[in-house]
């Protein structure tokens, strides 16, 4: 039995919408550890109202954050799936029915980057990424909207034989000009090498990585232990408002690249959306964090 | 230690400037928001023409609010609100501020030293509200008061809701020109060489314990 184009379209308006009314439970975790561990007393009252704001908006049914961003879909094929129909379109449908149907409604935030213009869709909306997975027979759709909070704040650049001090430097540049504004606690998700677009896209698929897992490259999960320190170190704190929790977690991966190897630092703000469907070719759905 | 303060507005300068950075506020009163770069823009261009604004805000309570508004045969209501990054109205907040002569402002991440100029100025206060905090912040609402220039899309326009215990919100910039984004700027730049020197220290032992 194939994965048909009905069902895509539903779980593509799905997904955006449990993204933006369930903060991940790893991240509440995080923040809950963190709330009896801040020194900062600002910072404790913060991450106080920040883990009841998530309990009101499972239990309200509601949007944890008003810009609710643009949706962005990362989608993984087994390479025995079977599909009937569309996908593309069924995702853009999808797009549509939710903007349509979602309660509380949702605010325009994708706008045209010539003229502004703001409304639920446009030229390339959703954005979509896709990869191939060798014999599975599923697909696997994550949403993880992005909205201007930390958006703005994130970076890439491209060095020439970079030291291990060079990008660790670098990152720990982008999270300072960053500082108060991403939302705090931020998730970091850094690709080292690969190309301009791949370096972006390793970051951001290393935000969608769920926290606690130890990367199996040595090198970089010491890296990732040290750098979260430096960065908790900072003191901008929960909402920037001062504390020790300015990140919850560093997640880095890095690609084979020349000589010339790009750095790319994506960030997620506190609310840290994200939300998983893996559908099977018999078109059953198990939902992931 | 901060303090909670209950606040009703409007407020006298007098009771703004009994506000410091770390306190905490839970406001009730009339607040007008509005998120969108052309307000900002508009507001003002029309104030520096010697225009009057649709709605008298001097005094006033002025956030970074986002809130949708639903249009209904009742007049509009409000579903939700919640803040947006301050800083990218820099351009434009000393002016409304001292112009207006404000009282509170506020959003989230702060506004810079031009505004905190203009507020100590001013007794105006910055709040940092919860991003993220929809579903608490929209607790408090409970009226729309009046919508102008509803010709922007919802969150652009200039909205003034009634408010019964709003927050708890953080005073991130007192009247007094302390901020605390300031502040913990300055601390991060300074304390970047040491945490550059531990990351050193660290990799030269991970490297020779290898």
């Amino acid at each position: 039995m194939p994965i048909t184009s009905e069902l895509i379209r539903s779980v593509t308006a799905d997904l955006y919408e449990r993204s933006l009314k369930k903060i991940p439970e790893d991240t509440k975790a995080v923040l809950r550890r963190a709330e009896t561990r801040d020194s900062s007393d600002t910072a404790r009252k913060t991450l106080t109202i920040m883990l009841k704001s998530a309990d009101e908006s499972e239990k309200q049914d509601h949007l944890i954050c008003s810009d609710i961003g643009i949706p962005v879909y990362s989608v993984k094929i087994g390479t025995k799936v079977h599909f009937e129909g569309a996908v593309r379109q069924a995702m853009i449908d999808g797009l549509a029915d939710l903007a349509a149907n979602i309660q509380p409604p949702i605010l325009r935030m994708v706008t045209n980057p010539l003229t502004h213009q703001r409304g639920y869709a446009g030229k390339d909306m959703p954005i979509m990424t896709f990869d191939i997975i060798d014999e599975a027979d599923y697909l696997e759709i994550i949403c993880a909207p992005k909205a201007m909070g930390s958006g703005r704040w994130e970076a890439l650049e491209t060095f020439v034989y970079p030291t291990l001090e060079d990008i660790e430097k670098y990152i720990l540049e982008v999270v300072m000009k960053a500082g108060s504004q991403p939302c705090p606690p931020i998730v970091v998700g850094v690709g080292i090498g690969g190309t301009f677009d791949y370096a972006a896209r390793m970051a951001k698929q290393q935000i969608l990585r769920p926290f606690g897992k130890t990367n199996p490259e040595p090198i970089l999960a010491a890296m990732e232990e040290r750098l979260l320190k430096a960065i908790n170190s900072m003191g901008f704190g929960p909402m920037g408002t001062g504390g020790d929790t300015t990140a919850m977690a560093v997640h880095i991966d890095y690609a084979a690249s020349h000589g010339f190897m790009p750095v790319a630092v994506a960030l997620n703000c506190w609310i840290n959306r994200r939300y998983g469907a893996r559908i099977q070719n018999d078109g059953s759905v198990e939902w992931f964090e | 230690m901060s303090r909670t303060h209950h606040l009703r507005l409007p407020l006298h300068a007098d009771a703004v400037r009994e506000l410091a950075v770390g306190d905490m506020v839970m406001l009730s009163g009339d607040i007008t928001i509005s998120i969108g770069l052309p307000t900002h823009k508009r507001m003002v261009s029309e104030l520096k023409a010697g225009n009057a604004l649709p709605l008298d805000l001097h005094g006033g309570a002025f956030f970074h609010l986002s809130s949708y508004i639903r249009d209904t045969d009742a007049g509009p209501q409000a579903l939700y609100m919640n803040p947006s990054t301050s800083t990218r109205y820099n351009p434009y907040m000393p002016d409304l501020i001292r112009l207006l002569g404000l009282r509170l402002v506020g959003g989230k991440g702060g506004l810079d030293m031009a505004s905190v100029a203009a507020m100590k100025k001013s007794g105006c206060a910055f709040l940092s509200f919860l991003g993220g905090g929809a579903p608490l912040l929209s607790e408090a609402i409970r009226g729309v008061v009046s919508t102008h220039w509803n010709e922007y899309i919802s969150q652009f326009r200039l909205t003034t809701l009634s408010v019964e215990n709003l927050g708890p919100a953080t005073v991130a910039i007192d009247a007094h020109g302390n901020s605390i984004y300031d502040d913990l700027k300055k601390k991060a730049e300074d304390k970047l060489p040491g945490i550059l020197s531990e990351l050193a220290r660290q990799r030269q032992a991970a490297a020779s314990s290898s």
